[in-house]
């Protein structure tokens, strides 16, 4: 048989929203405000102006009186170790986070999930002090800013 | 409200199956169509198909009319794909029950699918991580083992469970699904130093304490009860459903070792069946890591909160024990294709009410089952209960 050879492109981007991380400019989002002040090296977060919920994560809308009259809180840099874990398998696209430290951290009255820097995980345990650290996401295409935590030092 | 009945079942392997998406839709049915009398493709009047991500993991989306088609079924009254994680199959007994019972549609097919397996791994794992909150829990590392890791870390801290105690089951479970066919994890049994000793994936669980990535499919037949046996002698009654949701993001949860949404589920499914926990005979409950199973056990109401531990280690769990659970061999023994889990859990229960098990599992006398399923964040619970015919 003589086949015509139609040929398929060997690679492909990996697709923008399997990176995980959020679109965080105004083009794309109502809380745009979050990602301005992390690079900023503050964690902020949604406080309804009207019955004092204090949201996790920001909001555009009050879940609790459903009050549009939010104002922007920072949140403390430091807080404490609630649950944690090493996850042995890496999802696609995190390749380069290994060993990938997950854990829970109490917050300013939250529980916040977060990935764990500068930790190995007999450093861990549960109650431990916690630090804000604030990290830059580069994929060549745009610049964007996450939270996570490491052990107070 | 109307009563309903299941009237007809069929189930495929389950495992890593050499087989398509489509492909295991149309086994499931034939093999349904085919326990059933006087039913044909025709008399289908509407058709509920659960599948959790066939978008990601088979690249095709509205696939209710797809399965439909394969199945040579032309639904006149109602045709839906109900999506939620991992209980998309119980969601769709759940709309199938609910219509039948309001009188929207006297017969009704229900088809749970999913096909896991794909030639990149890394992708199927991906497509997991959607299910917690992708943009503000996943992007954190979050997938169901580091999940489940940190309430089993939390369950061990604030109750005392123990990493044998988990362990056990999984050796329970397996022992049930070492020697059912349809099981992924067939022909093995398991001590509780193997399960301890196998591979991390999110400590304290290993790979042994978790359920697989599975290819499956089941369906099922339900119709109006009073119609039930021109189809079949021996039907199975839908008596009560629950269902409860509190939070989704990690922020929004109750707490990781305690599951409130499943004792408010449970609540309401043993008041709608007039029952309580004590009268359940046998509960397919989901196992889709060791810790669940026995927090499930706990918020079910089989024993105390923070003893659910002490109930696996005292065989309470077992058959000959308070109740029996997960006799086809849980999530973590059959393998848990997740559209499809909700549909071999309710099939349990029907070969178990007419006598179609072997002896090996059958569990003596039982009148009362009940089905359970969590999704995503532990955030929704998800509850059946069914009573032999």
């Amino acid at each position: 048989m003589e086949y015509r050879t139609v040929k398929l492109p060997e690679k492909i981007d990996l697709p923008t929203m399997l990176d995980f991380y959020p679109l965080q400019t105004e083009e794309w989002t109502r809380v745009s405000k979050f990602f301005e002040n992390l690079k900023e090296g503050k964690l902020t977060t949604t406080k309804c102006r009207d019955c004092n919920a204090v949201h996790w994560h920001p909001r555009i809308v009050c879940p609790k009186c459903m009050s549009d009259d939010l104002e922007w809180i920072e949140l403390p840099k430091e807080g404490k170790l609630h649950a944690f874990v090493e996850s042995i398998v890496i999802p696609l696209g995190m390749e380069q986070e290994s060993p990938l430290l997950v854990g829970v951290v109490e917050v300013g009255g939250l529980k916040i999930s977060t990935k764990i820097d500068d930790a190995k995980l007999e450093d861990l345990e549960v109650g431990m002090d916690m630090e804000l650290k604030v990290v830059k996401v580069e994929d060549g295409k745009q610049e964007r800013y996450w939270y996570r935590f490491r052990p107070k030092k | 409200m109307r009563k309903v009945a299941v009237v007809g079942a069929g189930h495929t392997k389950f495992g890593k199956r050499n087989a398509g998406w489509r492909d295991l839709v149309q086994e499931a049915g034939k093999l349904a169509f085919e326990s059933v009398d006087n039913l044909e493709p025709k008399d289908i009047e509407s058709f509920f198909i659960g599948a959790a991500q066939p978008e990601r993991f088979a690249f095709l989306t509205h696939v209710a009319p797809l399965a439909a088609e394969m199945l040579g079924i032309a639904p006149r009254k109602i045709i839906a794909r109900t999506e939620l994680a991992c209980a998309s199959g119980q969601a769709a007994i759940r709309y199938a029950f609910a219509s039948i019972a309001a009188g929207l549609t006297d017969i009704a097919m229900v088809v749970g699918v999913e096909k896991m397996f794909m030639p990149n791994m890394l992708e199927a794992q991906s497509n997991m991580t959607c299910v917690l909150d992708r943009e503000w829990d996943g992007v954190n590392g979050l997938s169901a083992p580091p999940f489940f890791a940190m309430c089993a870390q939390r369950h061990m801290i604030e109750y005392g469970t123990t990493r044998e105690q988990m362990a056990l089951v999984r050796v329970k479970n397996q022992k049930f699904a070492s020697k059912n066919p349809l099981a992924q994890f067939s022909g093995k049994e398991f001590k509780v130093e193997d399960v301890i000793s196998s591979k991390p994936v999110s400590p304290p669980l290993c790979l042994l304490d978790c359920s697989g990535i599975t290819d499956g499919a089941a369906a099922m037949i339900l119709v109006e009860a009073s119609l039930a046996k021109k189809f079949t002698d021996t039907p199975m009654y839908i008596i009560g459903s629950g269902q409860a949701s509190i939070g989704n993001l990690i922020n929004g949860l109750p707490g990781l070792a305690n599951w409130d949404a499943c004792a408010i589920a449970a609540k309401e499914a043993y008041k709608m069946a007039g029952i309580t926990a004590d009268d359940v005979d046998i509960a397919e409950v989901h196992d889709c890591f060791t810790i669940s199973e026995i927090i499930e056990y706990e918020e079910l109401g089989f024993c105390r909160k923070g003893e659910g531990g002490r109930f696996i280690e005292e065989g309470q769990s077992d058959i000959g024990g308070k109740v029996a659970v997960n006799t086809r061999g849980g999530l973590l023994g059959m393998g848990h294709p997740l559209g499809a889990t909700a549909l071999s859990q309710a099939i349990e229960l029907f070969w178990q009410f007419r006598g179609e098990v072997p002896d090996y599992r059958y569990v003596d006398g039982a009148e009362i089952g009940l089905t359970h399923n969590l999704s995503g964040s532990a955030s929704v619970h998800s509850i059946m209960i069914y009573r032999r015919g």
